[in-house]
């Protein structure tokens, strides 16, 4: 299933409406770890209704702001 | 009076008209952001509103705007619920005074009546909706996180219990969104430079009290359950984890049990965040959950948060006013008052006594060197000790009359400042900005002579008298 934030061929169910209703499925993306509902507004969910703003394109997933670099690993002595 | 737990609480908010139960059928999106949206819009009065028929959740309890208005804040603090911020202000200060309080460590927990620890699928068991409409994901936004320090693990007072966002990912993974600056921070960095996974607790449905001290900025190694247990009156009852030696609050609703898996990062938002815009999609840590304990009947708890006002302005601004004041106080006895309640802190008002020519300037810079005040207080504004620093006609007032545009307005750049704020370029860095609104002391030169105009005699007598008057219009 394509994600509809980064286009990507990596979205799958993962979860069902728990009541037994069937009212919904959850939609999650391995890649770029967007979940949606289906049956959320089109804003969130429909790719060409979303602000481009919050679309993933190209390389954008691999420059993603690092607000905690990882540290170096400490040298047994 | 102090109560016992989240559930025990939301009787108390029941019992004095500050909460509702809502069981019209609703959506996850767009209906439970507006629910929450239309109680937090009630800023003085609004209540905490419990829905239990969310279209495929039915029968699942979710509560929104517990801390979201300053009645509910009086109810937590066992005041009347039409105390003024100010005076909570001060009970808050004295009662902090009594830290640290008692825990209480009990079996069998309440929060552990249910365990799941096969299958665990967080889209099915918590009751989930998307906060804003271009969050990345389904976030936990009240959670109470629990992690110790790495090095020192039987450190009771290095435990830490944060609030931090939390999107949830796959069925039992969670981003979580850190800063260095974050105790945390420091339990994780620790954790990275060893390799080592990282036990945490994420509990959600906690008592008040502890969600307050959860996202209070507490010295390192100071204990938020034993704070919490000192405002609160009470001790705080706490368990031992099922797959950590993690204490965890006996009461919570829910508690999901994990590791934050080390030297990894993952994407991790957007969120529509407290300054009333979304911060960025960033790379950050990520939990793998392994267990999820839970109570009967559970009650999950979230918080809307998006335009200021909302409830995450309630929840975090008093305990940021108060231990500001008390760093100030321990040198600075003419500190009178601190309102930090905007925007976690990003601006600061000072009331103090201007002891000597420009003193105020040092009072304001000693707010820039708080821990607190180093990332956030980027607008720091000092008025006088007589003027309430709760009352913003007050503070317009004397910035009105008071500042010398030559004199009275310093600005400092760069310095650290909070990646939240959509100000702040890059992400971190900032400035600060002081605004002396004080009347100038003596060597500083004070101008023309003149005189304040006196408080009129007998206004509070006529006050009663007219809304006497008004009410009899009213009937």
């Amino acid at each position: 299933m394509i994600c509809v934030r980064c286009s990507n061929e990596s979205a799958n169910v993962v979860a069902q409406a728990p009541d037994g209703s069937e009212a919904w499925e959850i939609i999650y993306c391995s890649k770029c770890n967007f979940s949606w509902r289906t049956s959320e507004e089109d804003q969130s969910i429909a790719s060409e209704k979303r602000d481009k703003m919050f679309q993933l394109e190209g390389s954008a997933l691999d420059n993603l702001q690092v607000l905690v670099p990882l540290p170096p690993l400490r040298i047994k002595t | 009076m102090a109560s016992r737990d989240f559930r025990d609480f939301l009787g108390q908010l029941e019992r004095e008209g500050q909460l509702v139960r809502l069981s019209d059928e609703i959506m996850p999106e767009p209906d439970v952001r507006a629910v929450a949206r239309a109680a937090v819009d009630m800023v003085d009065t609004g209540p905490a509103v419990v829905m239990d028929n969310m279209k495929g959740y039915k029968g699942k309890k979710l509560a929104v705007n517990v801390h979201g208005s300053w009645a509910n804040y009086a109810v937590m603090m066992g005041m009347p619920k039409t105390t003024g911020v100010k005076e909570m202000f001060y009970e808050l200060a004295r009662r902090w005074e009594s830290a640290p309080g008692e825990i209480k460590r009990v079996k069998n927990p309440a929060c552990q009546e249910n365990v799941i620890t096969k299958n665990i699928n967080l889209y099915e068991i918590l009751p989930l909706f998307r906060v804003n409409p271009y969050d990345g994901g389904f976030y936990l936004s009240k959670a109470s996180v629990i992690t110790r320090d790495p090095e020192e693990p039987g450190n009771f007072d290095k435990t830490n219990v944060g609030l931090y966002r939390m999107q949830v990912h796959g069925p039992d993974t969670i981003g979580l969104n850190i800063q260095p600056v974050h105790d945390i921070g420091t339990h994780l960095r620790k954790a990275e430079e060893l390799n080592h996974p990282l036990p945490i607790a994420i509990c959600l449905g906690v008592h008040p009290m502890l969600s307050v001290m959860a996202c209070t900025p507490l010295a390192y190694g100071k204990s938020e359950f034993k704070f919490a247990a000192a405002l609160d009156g009470r001790p705080q009852e706490i368990a031992k984890a099922l797959t950590s030696d993690l204490d965890v609050p006996a009461g919570a609703e829910f508690v999901l049990e994990g590791e934050v898996v080390p030297r990894q990062r993952s994407a991790e938002g957007p969120f529509g965040e407290m300054p009333g815009c979304y911060s960025a999609l960033r790379s950050q840590y990520r939990i793998q959950v392994k267990a999820v304990t839970h109570r009967n009947d559970p009650i999950m708890e979230n918080l809307y948060v998006g335009m200021p006002w909302t409830e995450h302005d309630t929840l975090v601004g008093l305990s940021t006013c108060v231990p500001l004041y008390q760093q100030l106080r321990e040198t600075m006895p003419e500190v009178k008052a601190v309102n930090a309640l905007y925007k976690h802190g990003l601006t600061v008002i000072v009331a103090a006594d201007n002891k000597f020519g420009h003193y105020a300037k040092t009072v304001a810079m000693r707010v820039a060197s708080t821990p607190h005040g180093g990332t956030y207080a980027k607008v720091i504004i000092v008025v006088d000790g007589s003027v309430n620093p709760f009352d913003l006609l007050q503070v317009m007032w004397a910035l009105s009359t008071r500042v010398r545009p030559d004199k009275d307005v310093l600005v400092l750049h760069p310095t650290p400042g909070h990646p939240s704020d959509p100000s702040s370029d890059p992400p971190g860095i900032g400035g600060k900005v002081i605004i002396d609104a004080t009347t100038p002391a003596y060597p500083d030169k004070t101008g023309p002579e003149y005189r304040l105009i006196e408080n009129v005699p007998k206004t509070e007598i006529f006050h009663k008298r007219i809304v006497e008057l008004q009410a009899l219009l009213n009937r």
